[in-house]
């Protein structure tokens, strides 16, 4: 039996290496440190019963206010040894009812490789995402993407559950909250950590620079 | 600012904040230089043009400049604001916090360096100044919001919660009532959820329940808010209020065991040793059965039980939830269920349960008393669980044909090569280990994970040439060749600093030990940026576990084997600094010719490819540097030490091993090695007190460590050997042991010689505390070294008991014998014993292959040179993948011709 639970602080490192070990596109720490000090309600782990940290999902949440409010998934990994425990699907379900209740996402967005015929299925027929558009050579080794939706909720209703998360088009995400690379008044050290953050970031599919 | 120049350089000044503001760095450049033209001495000037230039890299020029403009302008608080950003772009925080505090003398209300000093106080933990600096923000801006939660984290970062709480309090007067609007909902419950984390951290959980009862309808996250009001329910004993709350939150997630033992606690049926009474474990079992009713779909309720049972409910309940996983073939089962391998009983009924299971579908094709067959896969799975059983328990031989009869059932399914690589790898047999792991790479090659456990199986044989190539096939980023190091790839540089380590390259072993440090500092380095950022996003309770997590950062595995690993190094290097570069060859002069030969192919091979590559990433850097030089922002520096040679050539080895030591002793105090590594450390740095420090720490943590006692004699063996004290130091050094050393029981009234025979009483049935003990009696008294050695081979290797009973398998474990092999070879230069010790191992552990056992793979093979006859079903088929694979990559991969097993 796996646990799955709310990500703390404490889990980042052991999530790295997850991350790490299982998938080709990589982060360093203070991508982590980024994603859980904005959403800390977006990152969850899978640990087994050694408490060791066998999956994760690490989600945020898109900050451009021109487009409606919106979840994205920046990374999901699930130890090959510990799959066939339905631990991506309890993952992703666990974040996306996060983006929802606490951030009123309308939806959920993803890149996936087209080559990952096992994950398009899992987020197409278990999940419910659907095929939005292809980013032509999305990934570093010119691999396109498929950018992957959900709608979490229908788009004309402006209430939902409470009653009190009214979050007209994506003022949920404080746009004045800038990332904290770009917060610095740029010394030479932070200008390049801002790069190589942005770096991690194309290639999670979180930004779209181009 | 530049306000002693005319209007329009003074205009041209503001350009140049602007376009520094802006990263527009040419354009500031060129602003500067307009008004250097007139005024070449200007101090603000001077100094700005230095801030832009260390944006560009020009670092030299930037220090230059900015010292210049802060001599012309020694009254001018931007000359000593950028002199301080200067220094904090290279990270001495400590020299720009005193240039801050120049600046602010001359204007002591300027908010912009406030703030900075205030992050540095925050990223240096100067906790009390962090308070001041606060509570000046809030004063000269109290509407900001921000100003009054940083005052508030200060206090609390500065262990002052209540204090905290006030000033949160104050805060929420100074709004609205219908605050906050829609779009700072998130935020501001966030700082409330923060409040009450304060308020149960100050020890008055019933504020903080009241607190959150008033205010539930501003707190947005909705998960945190149950899950804290349910712990402060169990603490202030409102156990059934909390005990609804918690099956409620299982409700939403009946995978979270916390919630379990949360709804335990809150029934009086938690216990933190699970160890409970059996009236206790009747409670439990009915629990977890109406549980399981209302949960049907969770794994936890069925899962947990297995903790609590024993004996036949055990069997009943571990039969019934293993039965579904192994038709659903669930890969992880076996590791599922090795926590129970530490409960007394518990192994021996799973074996009995998994063998009955076995032989009941090989006889009917079902699980014992049902009819419906199972799918041909589940006795797959059955052999699966039965060869990891079997290797748990140490008996390889029958793990290793249990896991061929599952390959021969399933020759597809790759997570059987897996287990059998990491089988052999226990049983002693790296090489094979490795192939099998390449072999179930070979088999999908787009899994990284296959690719990352066979990388860790070849660094383990130390074939670190071929795991840096197979690694590369997973880590090439655009145009750069291998982007381990840039994404903190711990475990691999860890693993591969080990590795040559074991093979004498002290050089290239130390570069990627200060690698996996180097990650340490950048992480320390990360959380510089958010310490605004938190406070506007108001991410309060994860800033401030952040911040604790930063403060133990240090205390982590992966740092302490990395700083462990360097200070090896480096005594190594300071024991013998001229071998240092010829290490290897030493190396080979042990090995048998055949070996030798090999070895020398390899690192030919090795370095015509380190030529080869070094080549290839100079061109690679002159092409990018001249077509994309305007796509990079940053050329990737050519590593220009790429073995290592450089670190070698330190002056002091002892002073950086020094540095490395502080940091464990300051984050991993706990643990014997630090302060094993301590007291060699100053051993050789002739540091007798430091020394002795670290031998009372061993003593305390485990004085019947075999370690710890060797470090004990050494010592005070040592201490005996010294001449009568002459100078005031040495005899003050002389009289604090003397007093010392009355506080050490083990030392009362006996010589040396005595308390190594004592302690060699009271361990003697054990291997390695004789080994400890035969070593000592060759320090004391060296005349008696076949006494000694006949200490160690007298030990005898009895079979090991399992729950009382004789076992089947021996008590030594194979790492300790090796340990005792090169004990005898190289403390004991007994080359004779060292063989006799080999023979008789190889017999304990036929596959290892450092003994050379009978089934290992490296006598397989050299005694039969045709490969088909290996026992090692996975040679013939690897070496067809790997021919395979050679021809579909175009021959990139060359190195695996090399790889024999």
């Amino acid at each position: 039996m796996v646990c799955i639970r709310q990500a703390t602080v404490e889990d980042l490192l052991a999530m790295q290496a997850c991350n790490l070990l299982c998938l080709p596109e990589n982060y360093q720490m203070k991508y982590y440190l980024y994603h859980i000090l904005s959403w800390p309600q977006l990152l969850f782990v899978a640990e087994d019963y050694g408490s060791k940290i066998v999956g994760y999902v690490l989600a945020k949440m898109e900050e451009d206010a021109s487009e409606p409010c919106h979840g994205h998934i920046t990374s999901l990994a699930v130890l090959r040894t510990h799959r066939k425990l339905g631990l991506a699907t309890k993952l992703m379900t666990a974040a996306q009812n996060a983006m929802d209740s606490v951030f009123g996402a309308e939806y959920v967005s993803l890149h996936v490789r087209r080559s990952n015929r096992a994950a398009i299925n899992l987020y197409t027929s278990t999940l419910g995402y659907k095929i939005h558009d292809v980013e032509a050579k999305y990934y570093a080794d010119g691999e396109d993407a498929y950018d992957m939706r959900k709608q979490l909720k229908v788009r004309t209703a402006h209430h939902h559950g409470h009653g009190h998360h009214h979050h007209p088009g994506g003022a949920c995400c404080s746009g004045d909250a800038a990332k904290p690379v770009e917060a610095d008044a740029g010394t030479g050290a932070s200008a390049s950590a801002s790069a190589s953050a942005n770096a991690g970031e194309r290639r999670a599919g979180g930004v779209q620079s181009r | 600012m530049g306000s002693s120049l005319p209007p329009k350089e003074a205009n041209l000044f503001k350009v140049i904040v602007k376009s520094y503001e802006t990263k527009q760095y040419k354009k500031g450049l060129k602003a500067a230089d307009a008004i250097l033209k007139k005024f070449p001495e200007h101090g603000e000037t001077l100094s700005m043009k230095g801030l832009i230039l260390n944006c560009m890299d020009r670092k030299s020029e930037a220090y230059e400049l900015v010292r210049r403009g802060l001599k012309n302008d020694l009254k001018s608080h931007v000359c000593w604001h950028v002199y301080g950003l200067l220094y904090r772009s290279d990270r001495e925080y400590r020299e720009a916090i005193k240039c801050y505090r120049n600046a602010l003398k001359i204007d002591p209300d300027n908010i912009e360096i406030l703030r900075d000093l205030s992050l540095l106080q925050a990223q240096m933990r100067d906790l009390s100044g962090f308070v001041e600096t606060r509570q000046q923000l809030l004063t000269l801006k109290p509407n900001h919001r921000m100003n009054w939660i940083g005052f508030a984290v200060s206090h609390h970062l500065n262990s002052n919660g209540s204090k905290a709480i006030e000033i949160l309090e104050a805060y929420e007067g100074t709004l609205e009532d219908d605050y906050p609007p829609e779009n700072e909902r998130y935020e501001h419950g966030e700082m409330l959820l923060y409040k009450i984390s304060l308020l149960e951290e100050c020890g008055l959980p019933d504020k903080a329940l009241e607190e959150m009862h008033r205010k539930e309808a501003k707190i947005v996250d909705k998960l945190a808010y149950k899950e804290q009001m349910a712990s402060m329910l169990v603490k202030l004993g409102r156990i059934e209020e909390g005990e609804k709350l918690y099956r409620s939150l299982l409700f939403m997630n009946s995978d979270n065991y916390r919630y379990f033992m949360g709804l335990q606690k809150c029934l009086g049926l938690y216990s933190e040793r699970g160890q409970y009474t059996s009236d206790e474990v009747e409670r439990l079992d009915a629990l977890y059965k109406s549980l399981k009713e209302q949960y049907s779909w969770s794994s936890a309720v069925k899962r947990i039980p297995l903790d609590f049972l024993e004996g036949d409910k055990f069997w009943e309940a571990a039969d019934f939830y293993i039965r579904p996983l192994l038709t659903k073939g669930v890969p992880s089962l076996f590791s599922d269920l090795s926590p129970l391998y530490d409960h007394p009983g518990k192994a021996c009924i799973l074996e009995q349960l998994f063998l009955q299971l076995e032989d009941s579908i090989k006889k009917t094709g079902c699980f014992p008393g049902r009819t419906q067959k199972e799918p041909p896969s589940t006795l797959m799975w059955i052999l699966f669980l039965i060869s990891q059983h079997y290797d748990r328990r140490g008996q390889h031989d029958i793990a290793l044909a249990k896991i061929d009869e599952a390959i021969e059932h399933t020759p597809t399914a790759i997570d059987l090569y897996s287990v059998k690589g990491r089988i052999l790898k226990h049983a002693g047999d790296l090489a094979a280990a490795a192939a099998l792991a390449d072999e179930a790479r070979s088999m999908d090659l787009a899994d990284r994970y296959l690719n990352s456990e066979c990388v860790m199986r070849m660094l383990q044989a130390d074939q670190v040439g071929l795991a840096e190539k197979t690694a590369v096939l997973f880590t090439k980023d655009g145009d750069q060749h291998n982007n381990l190091h840039d994404m903190q790839c711990m475990w691999y540089e860890l693993a591969s600093g080990e590795s040559y380590f074991r093979q004498g390259d002290l050089g290239r072993a130390l570069k990627m030990f200060l690698a996996v440090e180097k990650h340490y500092a950048d992480m320390t380095e990360d959380q510089f940026d958010f310490h605004s950022y938190c406070l506007r996003k108001m991410t309060l309770r994860a800033y401030v576990s952040m911040l604790k997590f930063q403060d133990k950062l240090h205390s982590h595995e992966y740092f302490h084997k990395a700083a462990a690993g360097a200070i090896r190094c480096y005594m190594k290097l300071h024991d013998s600094p001229i071998k240092a570069t010829t290490k290897e060859g030493d190396d080979m002069s042990n090995l048998p010719p055949s070996q030798r030969k090999k070895l020398r192919q390899k690192q030919k091979k090795a370095e015509a490819r380190a030529k080869k590559e070094a080549e290839e990433k100079t061109e690679e850097e002159t092409t990018s540097g001249s077509s994309k030089s305007g796509k990079r922002q940053h050329a990737r520096p050519v590593d220009l030490d790429p073995h290592g040679q450089k670190l070698l050539q330190v002056e002091d080895p002892l002073l950086e091993a020094t540095k490395y030591l502080k940091l464990l002793q300051n984050n991993s105090a706990s643990s014997l090695e630090t302060h094993i590594l301590s007291f060699e450390l100053n051993m050789r740095k002739q540091k007798i007190l430091l020394a002795f420090q670290a031998v009372k720490q061993l003593l305390k943590l485990d004085e019947n460590n075999p370690d710890c006692h060797r470090c004990l004699i050494r010592f005070f063996h040592r201490v005996s050997s010294f001449p009568a004290p002459k100078t005031d130091t040495q005899k003050l050094i002389w009289s604090v042991l003397e007093s010392e050393r009355r506080d050490i029981s083990q030392l009362h009234g006996k010589s040396l010689i005595e308390v190594n025979q004592s302690f060699l009483e009271n361990h003697k049935d054990s291997l390695m505390h004789r080994a400890a003990a035969a070593e000592m009696l060759l320090v004391l008294e060296p005349e008696k070294k076949l006494e000694a050695i006949k200490l160690i081979e007298d030990s005898t290797n009895k079979l090991a008991p399992v729950d009382g009973a004789q076992g089947p398998v021996r008590e030594w474990k194979l790492d300790d014998c090796i340990a005792v092999h090169k004990l005898l070879e190289t403390v004991f230069i007994d080359e004779d014993a060292a063989s006799r010790w080999k023979a008789r191992c190889a017999e304990y552990f036929p596959y290892s292959t450092y003994f050379g056992g009978c089934r290992s793979s490296v006598v397989s093979y050299s005694l039969n040179h045709n490969v088909q006859n290996a026992p090692e079903n996975g040679v013939l088929a690897y070496q067809e993948a790997k021919k395979e694979e050679t021809r579909s990559l175009n021959g990139k991969l060359h190195a695996f011709k090399d790889l024999t097993i």
